[in-house]
């Protein structure tokens, strides 16, 4: 028995490389970031190199026959590899790598001073924490891993702590981040106490086989719900979130705004799927939500989406800070991916994957040009970017691009995303939540036009120009072309998403 | 084999596109330009030539190559992909396509020498050539639309190319507004028209519709309204009654887009579809004889306005509506191949004729009304002589090209018994080769009549060698489709290449050949007969005595202004069409309607929803205890939500 269990642990290593990886980038940038202070390329080099070559390891990682890190007859294991954590490690490593070019030009970071160390040291274990909540079947490990995403956050969040706001912000971060965990732990003690395992799939085992008292049950799930919330700003979990996009340094709310929303959306599926479906039903539709179908948890997700994106719809409205109006936006599109979650069939859940993979590139991109134009004019205030399309035109069309694109409207990627989640809804029957979600895309169109408007409608005297360098240019033509030509020619994405529904043991 | 890579084709000129819209302004240098534009259309004719090559080589029943590119949009059953057909019918639209279209770019090169667009002008030529090719080469409807409506795009661009010119009473704005605003209509039945066939075989693919339209029984009001919207559709970009009025007025372009565009290849595309969808369209008869209706009077009606404009590309403008009106008359009694005859041998010597005007227009200094001119053979001899060939390719004068094309349409009406329709394409033969050679003779033969300060010139040889190969064109191009009572047991090498097309279409043709050869070359002697008419008439009144037409004028003043003034056909859409819309526009949509009601709920929802915005706002207070209060008070709320 022993034996077997460390013969497991050490196969299990094998389909467990992408995650080392990550893991020596950490503490080899730890070292390095010892002896070689002075050097500006390093750091990034090494981490780029880091998240590569985990790249590299997760493609080439063979398909998994079986559960990971099983030890003895109790616990069936603590991680599963599947084509779904593929697709969102993917996802993350993408992110990644794009928030360190962001931030090897980005002046904040650059002129943050001699601890630049712990900033890349910290992203490669966020990274790290996030790779572990995609793939992640068992309550602990998802615990632990959710902290080890927060706690890397919270420091990223507040890393250039002489500026006000992002101590600030941190400080925010870490207070509504230690209420959301602890909420989450509630829930899964409960869950624990009901059930007597960790293990998603064993707890749905004794959900579906045993009489369990319902009360307790809906509130660990909610509790647990909440915690994840609060990972994916959800309302009304997300009052973290235009704070501490506002306060922290561009390229952190970038990543935020996307990597770790993936994390949370990766984490949130594969969960209450295992754990509340029913394994009998034929019909996987039907079956879902099936274990306590006395309560209507569609509907409370259905609810909970529309009070996401219409706060955060509503709230941009009135923003004059560009970050801020983005954090606001991104809370929305948090909201429209959640409706896909309410189906919560293959077609919801492909639908939520097309979305995310779009997502992050017009995202990314709007904040890298508002980031490239803040370093450059010392501030984010719509009132600034007068004038500016005339001034700098490549960046000015490449946000109009960026931000006609997250309204969602054709021929850009954002149009397809939303075509196909909205598309799933009407399939599902889910009409009048499709309806809800064009006329929030309505809403969104006023506030992302009105930085269009402001930089091609209005004179300005402002003196400005940019020489963008090449490095910005192909970062920026990197996101900017992804974003046109998915709205034109998006079959390979489908086809990724198509593939990447197949959660371990569906 | 090349044929699997024909997309190259379709792509090279984009690339050329991209190219020149993007790094033009910054080049300058006009031959960088102007060869590049050039060449990749070059690139895409050779292509199509030896994909031409490979395809003839072929057995008859294997000539049908599908390149799928990439699916597009896969919705439910909608399945719509990015693939190219290729097959007779499209090969020789790409070769037409791409083959004048390279001839036009190389005149274009000296033609637009000097202007402060040259570089705007080749790109827009770029993206005229792509989207052409996707109408032609796509293997579904939805393909074809995008080209449909990208070549619509580009016409609108390029006649308005020099947008800050004056052009007649207007501007080059107004016309290209025009020419766009007139397309719509006919688009927007293109449009239902793809609706009802979806709806009706549950498939846009060329292949499946047309393979499901021989199979399933048709009821015969659905397939007459698909077929009528979608020649409405066909006289909207062919210039058709009665949306014709917009060709005239796209002249405004310069003139190798008047040749390219609104001679050549885009004002076919209505033929070609017609053509393509030929087992569709012969499957009701009511649309059948509007199609032949329609084509041989608008034949007629154009031609007898060519007969009395003085602007050298009027003219030429009225005689492409003519010439696309015999296309339309042949596809209308089943002759589609006949049609896409007419239309390759049109596409020579008519692109010849523009360019010989451009070339004329250009030695007089953009003098364009022929009345000012006469005499420029001494000075222009190349233009002269093309110019030459090209009239009587269109007067129908054997053995040129226009000859044998022509005479196919007249003989397949005549065999399929409409009479009435043979006379009036005779009478539009007759009228064809007196304007035009009233054309030929006002302009280049006589004694000057412009004034002595304009020593008029040859054009440079970039313009000149295009003309020279256009006429060569113009010359032989016909023997292509020599009748089979002349060629006897090889029979009609066009037709029988083009044959595979229209088989399944065939089936639906009754066609009992009562006529014999000697009727055949009996009609044949006669139409010869009425093109040299045409041409003794417009040589002695032009030429011999000025009086005789002088006198014709004022005898039959009304029906001289009548014509002059077109029919007035201008005013009565004016009267009856533009000014209601106008007026209903401005007193009832944009007062009432917009201003009002749209506006008026429109801002009154903005304004609620701004002012619940206002009050959300405040929620976010900065404060995080308070946050956090609220998300536990959530969690509470939800659970107990939840429990009742």
């Amino acid at each position: 028995m022993e034996n077997n269990s460390i013969q497991n642990i050490l196969e299990s290593l094998n389909y467990f490389t992408p995650e080392l990886a990550l893991m020596l980038t950490f503490f080899v940038l730890l070292l390095v970031d010892l002896f070689f202070r002075k050097s500006k390329y390093l750091l990034p080099a090494i981490s780029l190199v880091g998240f590569i070559v985990s790249g590299y390891l997760l493609v080439y990682t063979p398909d998994v026959k079986g559960f990971l890190f099983s030890t003895g007859m109790t616990n069936i294991g603590l991680y599963v590899i599947d084509p779904f954590s593929f697709f969102f490690k993917i996802l993350i490593l993408l992110a990644m790598i794009y928030t360190i070019l962001f931030s090897l030009s980005s002046k904040e970071i650059n002129e943050a001073g001699g601890n630049r160390g712990e900033y890349y040291v910290l992203l490669s274990s966020f990274a790290l924490g996030m790779f572990l909540l995609t793939s992640t079947i068992d309550l602990l490990l998802m615990y632990l891993s959710f902290e080890l995403v927060s706690l890397s956050s919270y420091i990223l969040a507040g890393f250039t702590r002489n500026v006000k706001r992002s101590a600030e912000a941190s400080l925010k971060y870490i207070i509504f981040g230690a209420v959301a965990s602890g909420a989450m732990l509630y829930g899964i003690s409960i869950l624990y106490g009901l059930t007597g395992t960790t293990n998603l799939y064993l707890i749905n085992f004794y959900l579906s086989n045993q009489n369990i008292e319902s009360l307790p049950l809906v509130i660990a799930g909610l509790l647990i719900i909440g915690g994840i919330g609060f990972k994916i700003s959800m309302a009304p979990f997300h009052f973290w979130t235009p704070d501490v996009y506002e306060g922290a340094p561009i390229t952190i709310t970038a990543v935020l705004s996307v990597a770790s929303k993936a994390a949370g959306f990766a984490l949130l599926i594969r969960s209450l799927k295992i754990m509340f479906i029913d394994y009998t039903a034929t019909n996987l539709q039907s079956s879902a939500w099936a274990i306590l179908s006395q309560f209507k948890w569609n509907e409370l997700i259905a609810g909970l989406a529309v009070l996401t994106m219409t706060l955060g719809n509503l709230a941009a409205l009135w923003q004059s800070n560009l970050k801020r109006m983005l954090a606001y936006s991104s809370i929305a599109h948090a909201g429209y991916m959640l409706t896909g979650f309410v189906i919560l069939d293959n077609q919801g859940i492909m639908a939520i994957l097309i979305y995310f993979f779009i997502y992050l590139f017009m995202n990314l991109g709007a904040f890298f040009v508002v980031m490239l134009i803040a370093d450059k004019l010392g501030s984010e205030e719509m009132e600034d970017y007068t004038g500016l399309g005339y001034k700098a035109p490549f960046l000015g069309v490449s946000l109009t691009i960026f931000l006609i694109s997250l309204t969602g409207i054709p021929p850009t990627a954002g149009f397809v995303a939303k075509l196909y989640l909205f598309g799933a809804l009407i399939k599902a029957k889910w009409i009048w939540l499709a309806v809800i979600g064009v006329l929030n895309s309505v809403i969104s169109l006023y506030y992302y036009l009105k930085v269009v408007k402001n930089m091609f409608l209005r004179e300005s005297e402002i003196e400005y120009s940019h020489n963008l360098g090449h490095g910005n240019l192909l970062i920026t033509l990197s996101l900017l072309i992804p974003t046109l030509l998915f709205g034109i020619y998006f079959k390979p994405i489908i086809e990724f998403a198509e593939q990447s529904v197949r959660i371990f043991g569906f | 084999m090349i044929t699997n890579y024909f997309y190259i084709a379709v792509i090279l000129p984009f690339i050329g596109f991209l190219f020149n819209g993007l790094l033009g302004s910054r080049i300058k240098n006009e031959k960088i330009i102007g060869w590049i534009g050039s060449g990749v259309v070059g690139i895409a004719f050779l292509i199509a030539v030896f994909s031409f090559i490979e395809v003839i080589s072929l057995p008859v029943g294997e000539r049908k190559i599908i390149i799928p590119l990439f699916k597009w949009i896969a919705v439910e059953r909608l399945d719509i992909s990015f693939s190219y057909l290729i097959d007779p019918l499209s090969l020789v639209m790409a070769l037409v396509v791409t083959g004048v279209g390279f001839l036009i770019h190389i005149y274009s090169i000296g033609y637009m020498h000097g202007d402060k667009g040259f570089w705007r002008f080749f790109a827009y030529l770029n993206l005229f050539i792509f989207m052409m090719m996707n109408l032609i080469l796509a293997d579904n409807f939805v393909l074809m639309f995008l080209g449909w409506e990208g070549v619509g795009l580009c016409s609108y661009l390029l006649i308005g190319f020099w947008y800050d010119r004056k052009f007649d009473k207007s501007t080059t704005a107004d016309a290209a507004k025009k020419a766009f605003i007139v397309n719509r209509v006919g688009d927007f039945g293109f449009l239902l028209g793809m609706f009802l066939i979806y709806k009706t075989f549950e498939s846009l693919n060329f292949e499946e519709v047309f393979v499901l339209a021989t199979k399933i029984p048709l009821n015969e009001v659905t397939i007459t309204l698909i077929t009528l919207f979608l020649f409405i559709g066909a006289t909207g970009k062919s210039a058709q009654i009665p949306l014709y009025v917009w060709l005239p007025d796209a002249m405004a372009g310069p003139t190798p887009v008047s040749a390219l565009i609104h001679a050549a290849t885009m004002v076919t595309a209505g033929v070609y579809m017609v053509s393509r969808c030929s087992v569709l369209f012969v499957q009701s008869e009511v649309t059948m004889m509007i199609v032949a209706v329609v084509g041989a009077f608008t034949a007629i009606f154009a031609a007898s306005m060519g007969l009395v404009q003085n602007d050298i590309k009027k003219i030429l403008a009225y005689s492409t509506i003519s010439q696309l009106g015999y296309m339309f008359l042949a596809s209308g009694v089943g002759a589609f191949s006949a049609a896409i005859f007419h239309l390759t041998t049109h596409a020579f010597f008519k692109a010849l004729l523009f360019l010989g005007a451009g070339s004329v227009i250009h030695a007089m200094h953009e003098e364009q009304n022929i009345k000012n001119m006469g005499g420029l053979k001494t000075y222009l001899p190349t233009t002269y002589k093309t110019f030459l060939v090209a009239s009587l390719a269109i007067a129908g004068i054997p053995p040129l090209s226009g000859f044998f094309s022509k005479d196919e349409i007249l003989w397949e009406t005549y065999a399929s018994g409409y009479y009435v329709l043979y006379l009036i394409g005779l009478i539009t033969a007759l009228m064809t080769a007196f304007y035009v050679f009233r054309l030929f003779n006002l302009t280049f033969e006589g004694k000057p009549r412009f004034p002595s300060h304009i020593h008029p010139h040859e054009s440079p040889k970039v313009m000149t060698v295009p003309l020279i190969i256009l006429a060569i064109l113009s010359a032989i191009g016909g023997f292509i489709g020599i009748p089979e009572v002349f060629s006897g047991e090889k029979g009609n090498l066009f037709k029988n290449w083009l044959h595979p097309i229209y088989e399944p279409a065939e089936t639906y043709l009754f066609h009992v050949n009562l006529h014999s050869h000697a009727t055949e070359i009996l009609l044949m002697i006669i139409s010869v007969l009425a093109g040299v008419a045409g041409i003794l008439m417009a040589r002695h009144f032009y030429l011999k005595s000025i009086k005789p037409i002088d006198w014709a004028i004022s005898k039959f003043k009304k029906l001289y202004n009548v014509l002059f003034n077109k029919y007035y056909v201008d005013e009565i859409y004016d009267l009856l069409i533009v000014t209601p819309i106008v007026k209903v526009s401005e007193k009832f949509l944009w007062k009432i309607n917009d201003t009002l009601l749209i506006d008026g709920f429109i801002n009154g929802t903005a304004e609620i929803i701004n002012d619940l915005a206002k009050v959300i706002r405040k929620v976010q207070t900065g404060i995080v205890q308070f946050y956090a209060l609220i998300m536990i008070f959530g969690i509470t709320l939800i659970i107990f939500l939840l429990l009742i």
